[in-house]
């Protein structure tokens, strides 16, 4: 029986991993364009982001565009397997097999 | 373990994101459009305005540079499916028929005077952004709608200087449009 991954479960990281699973592979989303469409706060955002980090399930590139730093998230192959398993789960709920 | 209830919550939450992050990445895209045309609009209007002799020499031009950056860009950027790596000459397709529905519309239907193109290739322009917006996003129909207006404006009440009018409205608008999107 799947279960439910707990560090994708938290509705922000989900939120999270959604977002950036909806990008093709390798291609990511700026902390602030993140910051945005999940509507977190930077301080909420970041420590989610650490978190999906420290797992493996995403990596964070850091990088100055002119001036400004710029922070981009991406998906790691393991986070984007370890979502697809995650929503496989709830979808198996919904569905009566499982909870 | 959760309920069925949270976990189609869970879901719907990953759905709502998914089109957020669609809708971004389109208007990403259009907003680069927007910019793009807004520049060369921005320039046909001024030389129609500065030297109107040679107008048609630069509306012919802005159209042509304008189509190739369309495609250069999507070109740069292809639709994330599988089969979408090709180009999608439909594209093309669709700016031959738009231009050959004007040119049927200003040059064989009716003859419109340098006023009248000016007026017309904008609203028949921004008709397609609000209905693009219908699918797409809002800011392709409020910017539809403020340009149109504008122009709509500029045509019954501005007098010699409606190209250097037209400019600011069509070309800064898309510009100022653009930007817009981005932030959204």
């Amino acid at each position: 029986m799947a279960e439910l991954d707990d560090i994708i479960h938290q509705p922000l990281r989900l939120k999270i991993m959604a977002a950036l699973n909806a990008l093709p592979v390798s291609a990511g989303l700026e902390f602030s364009r993140l910051k945005k469409l999940t509507g977190a706060t930077d301080g909420n955002l970041g420590a989610h982001i650490e978190t999906l980090a420290k797992a493996g399930y995403v990596s964070v590139e850091k990088a100055f565009v002119g001036k400004k730093p710029q922070t981009t998230v991406i998906a790691t192959a393991a986070g984007r397997g370890a979502f697809a398993r995650h929503v496989a789960t709830l979808q198996e709920i919904i569905a009566g097999r499982q909870g | 373990m959760i309920d069925s209830k949270e976990a189609s919550a869970a879901l719907a939450d990953i759905d709502d994101i998914v089109q957020r992050v669609k809708q971004s990445q389109l208007y990403e895209l259009a907003s680069l459009a927007a910019i793009w045309w807004g520049v060369l609009v921005f320039a046909g209007n001024l030389v129609t305005w500065l030297w109107p002799v040679y107008a048609a020499y630069a509306w012919v031009g802005v159209d042509v540079v304008g189509v190739a950056g369309l495609v250069a860009l999507r070109l740069l950027n292809p639709p994330h499916h599988p089969r979408g790596a090709g180009f999608d000459i439909r594209l093309l397709l669709v700016f031959a028929l738009f231009f050959a529905f004007g040119y049927l519309c200003t040059n064989v239907l009716g003859h419109f005077g340098p006023r009248q193109l000016g007026t017309f290739w904008p609203l028949y322009f921004m008709l397609f952004y609000m209905l693009a917006g219908l699918w797409f996003g809002y800011a392709f129909i409020a910017i539809g709608l403020g340009i149109s207006a504008l122009t709509l404006f500029g045509f019954f009440y501005i007098g010699e200087a409606f190209p250097l009018w037209m400019a600011f409205v069509n070309g800064g608008g898309l510009i100022l449009g653009g930007l817009w999107m981005r932030r959204i």
